[in-house]
């Protein structure tokens, strides 16, 4: 964002004298960041659409601003919701960076916590708690995850409230200095907005998150394999097509997540199978496949059998 | 009297020691394919052998006459270790553009020299060698303390990292300036430009380095007249202050004697200069620690032998043994005023008192990397001929670790001496609070200076004043060694 | 009202200029960030030259990286301590520095009554100084 200086110690910022779109992207970068989030996550294209409509929203805030039609910057607190291993916080990354090089965050870090760095455990201990993941949070983007852990009504010794008052005055107060981004399941995010209509009011952009269809996790297999230096051998891709229909009807899904699981398990038995045989020879295709039979050693398969 | 034309070592040792007179290159001092040990004192010397001299035989003579030779064969030698205690010259190199001058690297093995002792270590490597004939000038260019000897040392007594927390001072260079005129003054009228100069904002009072005990002013009146002003400054400005008592005297008695009613009268600092020898600044560090006292060092007479490039002592050696012996401040050159001094090479020996660990630096005119095994750093003392409108070049040279002289520019200004000090005191705070913010000080300095002479009357008029002298002389001894040139080692 | 030609307290970097903005004390604070130092803010109403030890406004602040932090921390502590001293303090930690790089006065009392020298007469003409603080004859809280 820095530039040489032109006359005297004036620094022309050239996002403030931006014009047109091509203007402001041109400074900030902002489509590399897109494209490596087409590139990093599979699937998600309603996310990815939201994405890009915010990050136009953006743009021509920016635009209206340097016209002078509005003084003020917008609200940019988010809220996340989708079920584990949906790439919740991948996005909060890029998301950090996005609202940097658009200006909108001045360093574009992100600080992940979850309501136990932010709650204390005794009366006193809280306020300064928060206070101190707010301060390394400033400049960046703060993201709780699971914030509806934070409300424990039934609890009347839980300091959770006290973390929720700070919060809610530094986001409202302080939106020059940090965006939050709350995260968690879509239910209990509903219920947590309920209880607490100020937090509701607060953020400004919803982002659901969809469960990947059995077609992309096998995308995001075929990616996660080819960048440990595995394969699927013949037969075994589809395997674990079937494989991947059995899993998602189960419960406790966590859609990458799991994928990540079911392919380390795999490996396991790839490796036990190779381990057997003490006396061949192994070529690079030998150590890099994993064939049918180290997919259909799932119990998930045994069980369905029946 | 010459005996064999043979040009290598001689290894039979009936050969090597029968009576006579040898070639140093045959005795032994020659090697050119030693290796250095991590516990060898290297020196690097630049020498101007006589005509007709070999500069291999030069440089293996200058190994010699500084460790255990003599002009003819001695057969005492074979009553010692002699191969150990040889230093070994290993490497000559020409000097780049400047024929008949070469570098001659050589190496001292560490049983030669004795723990903590500069004295020592300089009658050792600088005592003999210099009225060699066969040389027509030679020079201790750099040197390689091992960090097995550096760690006999006990090094500076205070250190620039303690001096600042005892003067509660961060982040800005100190300012100090030298009581004008020289000599003269009786201790009352002496005290007021102490109080004046404190008042209105340097940090530190300066004797200057004559000033120890004349007719015109005994020491004792000195001491209580200027203490009495850094008290009455302290008072006034609710800041630390202090003023370099000057104990330089006839013999160590004396010197205690006045080191001690300095400590009485509650200094922070005192002073010395460096003609009193590197056994009296050794002893004077010793004190200074266990009094709690910052050790200020004037190099006093150091031109003599430092400033020509072709003979003497480089004071980038200089420095280094002052940072073993243990000073707290030295002079190591402003590089824009009006004592000699090249801004590189004076940058260099401000990174010899500064840094834990010397890289090879050609430029700068450091040869070795030097490991200072965490020894204390020293303050660099930048004083002669500077003022208020080089604040900006000064502070881009050198940074915020460094002590700021400007004698004449605040005791000439004028508004009178308290306006001086707040013309340089005003001068260096906008100058680090616009580096800090980013600006481009080299540039943009005279601009920033001149903005804040806007609100700063004292300022104003010492930029009118002095704005326009500099001391543009061509430098005496600057590095052979341009960005684009190798290292030759 | 002090007799220096400030009228008030010289310590801390910038005790010689006019007082700081909030603007310009955000661009030492991102400075010194920048730099890796960790901040912390300090008050005292005894500001004495050899008093080291003010009070800490909580502890020092690693890991930051924007000044917004910093600011926030030191208008809270203005609120809180209108009339004392109140100085921000960088700290550098690595090997061979381990002490504070930065240091300056972003709150003072209303009035700077300032310090007296008292002298005690030993022996001869050998004297022996204290500097006093004119307010420190009150007892901490009330002195400004």
């Amino acid at each position: 964002m820095n530039q040489t200086i032109e006359q005297e110690q004036v620094e022309v910022d050239p996002l403030s004298i931006a014009r047109t779109v091509a203007d402001v992207l041109k400074d900030a970068d902002v489509e590399s960041v897109l494209s490596e989030l087409e590139q990093d996550l599979v699937g998600l294209v309603p996310v990815k659409t939201r994405i890009r409509d915010i990050a136009a929203l953006l743009v021509i805030d920016r635009l209206r601003k340097n016209q002078g039609l509005t003084a003020n910057n917008p609200s940019l607190h988010m809220c996340f919701t989708g079920n584990p291993g949906t790439g919740k916080t991948t996005v909060a990354m890029r998301m950090a960076q996005i609202l940097h090089r658009l200006g909108y965050v001045r360093k574009g870090h992100l600080v992940a916590v979850t309501r136990d760095d932010l709650v204390g455990q005794y009366i006193g201990h809280t306020a300064p708690k928060t206070r101190e993941i707010l301060k390394k949070a400033m400049g960046g983007v703060l993201f709780i995850d699971e914030a509806y852990y934070l409300y424990r009504p039934e609890n009347e010794r839980d300091y959770g409230q006290e973390a929720i008052e700070i919060l809610l005055q530094v986001m409202e107060n302080q939106r020059d200095d940090l965006v939050v981004i709350l995260a968690g399941y879509k239910d209990r995010m509903d219920t947590f907005f309920k209880s607490n209509p100020g937090m509701s009011s607060r953020v400004a952009h919803h982002l659901d998150f969809p469960d990947y269809k059995v077609d992309e996790l096998l995308s995001i297999s075929d990616k996660m394999l080819d960048a440990q230096a595995y394969r699927f051998g013949p037969g075994a891709r589809d395997a674990f097509d079937q494989y991947l229909n059995l899993r998602v009807q189960q419960p406790n899904f966590a859609n990458a997540r799991s994928v990540r699981n079911a392919l380390d398990r795999a490996r396991l038995r790839q490796a036990s199978r190779l381990f057997a045989d003490r006396n061949k020879t192994y070529s690079a295709n030998d150590l890099s496949t994993l064939e049918v039979e180290d997919i259909k050693g799932s119990r998930l398969f045994r069980s369905h059998e029946h | 009297m010459n005996k064999p034309i043979e040009n290598t070592a001689i290894t039979d040792s009936k050969k090597r020691y029968t009576a006579g007179v040898l070639k140093y290159r045959q005795m032994g001092y020659w090697e050119p394919d030693y290796e250095p040990k991590d516990t060898d004192v290297l020196c690097l010397f630049r020498i101007t052998p006589q005509e007709g001299v070999d500069p291999v035989e030069a440089a293996a003579a200058v190994a010699g006459e500084s460790s255990t030779a003599t002009w003819t064969v001695v057969w005492t030698d074979r009553l010692t270790a002699c191969d150990s205690y040889r230093a070994k010259a290993y490497n000559v190199q020409p000097v780049p553009n400047n024929p008949g001058q070469y570098f001659a690297w050589i190496a001292y093995d560490l049983i030669l020299f004795e723990e903590g002792s500069i004295a020592n270590m300089t009658a050792s490597l600088i005592g003999n060698v210099f009225s060699f004939k066969p040389l027509k000038a030679c020079r201790l260019e750099d040197i390689r303390i091992p960090v097995a000897y550096v760690k006999t040392f006990k090094g500076p007594p205070t250190g620039l990292i303690v001096e600042r927390e005892r003067l509660d001072k961060f982040g800005r260079p100190l300012l100090g300036a030298t009581t004008k005129p020289k000599l003269g003054l009786s201790g009352r009228n002496y005290g007021r430009v102490i109080y004046e100069g404190l008042k209105g904002g340097l940090d530190f009072m300066k004797d200057d380095e004559n000033i120890n005990s004349q007719p015109f002013m005994h020491w004792r009146d000195r001491f209580l007249y200027v203490m009495d002003g850094v008290n009455k400054a302290q008072a006034a400005t609710g800041e630390v202050k202090g003023s370099y008592l000057n104990v330089t005297a006839a013999n160590m008695e004396e010197m205690y004697e006045r080191a001690e009613f300095a400590k009485e009268l509650g200094s922070v600092v005192l002073m010395v200069d460096l003609v009193i020898g590197w056994t009296a600044i050794q002893s004077m560090s010793n004190w200074c620690r266990k009094n709690d006292m910052v050790m200020h060092m004037h190099r006093a007479g150091h031109g003599t032998y430092t400033r020509q490039k072709t003979h003497g002592v480089s004071f980038r050696v200089m420095a280094k043994w002052l940072r073993l012996a243990g000073c707290d401040h030295m002079h190591a050159g402003t590089a824009v005023g009006k004592l000699e001094g090249d801004p590189k090479t004076v940058q260099g020996f401000y990174n010899v008192c500064r840094e834990s660990y010397n890289k090879q630096d050609l430029e700068r005119g450091l040869f070795y990397d030097q490991d200072w095994a965490d020894l204390n750093k020293v303050m660099p003392v930048a004083s002669g001929g500077i003022h208020a409108g080089q604040m900006h070049q000064l502070i881009d040279l050198f940074g915020d670790d460094v002590i700021l002289q400007f004698g004449g520019g605040t005791i000439g200004h004028p508004g009178g001496i308290q306006a001086g000090a707040v013309a340089n005191r005003v001068a260096l705070e906008c100058i680090v609070k616009a580096r800090n913010e980013g600006k481009d000080i080299l540039n943009e300095g005279p601009e920033i200076l001149r903005k804040a002479a806007q609100f700063c009357t004292p300022l104003k008029q010492a930029l009118d004043t002095w704005g326009e002298i500099s001391f543009n002389y061509t430098s005496t001894d600057t590095s052979d060694f341009v960005t684009t040139a190798s290292p030759s080692n | 009202m002090m007799t220096n030609p400030t009228g008030k307290i010289t310590q801390g970097q910038f005790s010689f200029l006019p007082e700081l903005t909030d603007e310009e004390i955000e661009m030492q604070i991102q400075y010194g960030l920048d730099k890796g130092f960790a901040w912390s803010i300090e008050y005292t109403d005894d500001a004495h030259p050899r008093n080291t030890y003010w009070e800490m406004y909580g502890n020092p602040m690693f890991d930051l990286k924007d000044a917004a932090g910093v600011m926030m921390e030191m208008r809270e502590c203005r609120e809180t301590f209108p009339h004392h001293y109140i100085r921000l303090m960088a700290f550098d930690s690595t090997r061979g520095v381990e002490s504070i790089t930065m240091s300056f006065i972003v709150n003072r009392p209303p009035v700077e009554p300032g310090f007296t020298l008292s002298r005690q007469e030993i022996g001869g003409r050998s004297m022996r100084y204290t500097t006093v603080g004119v307010a420190a004859s009150k007892p901490e809280g009330e002195r400004y």
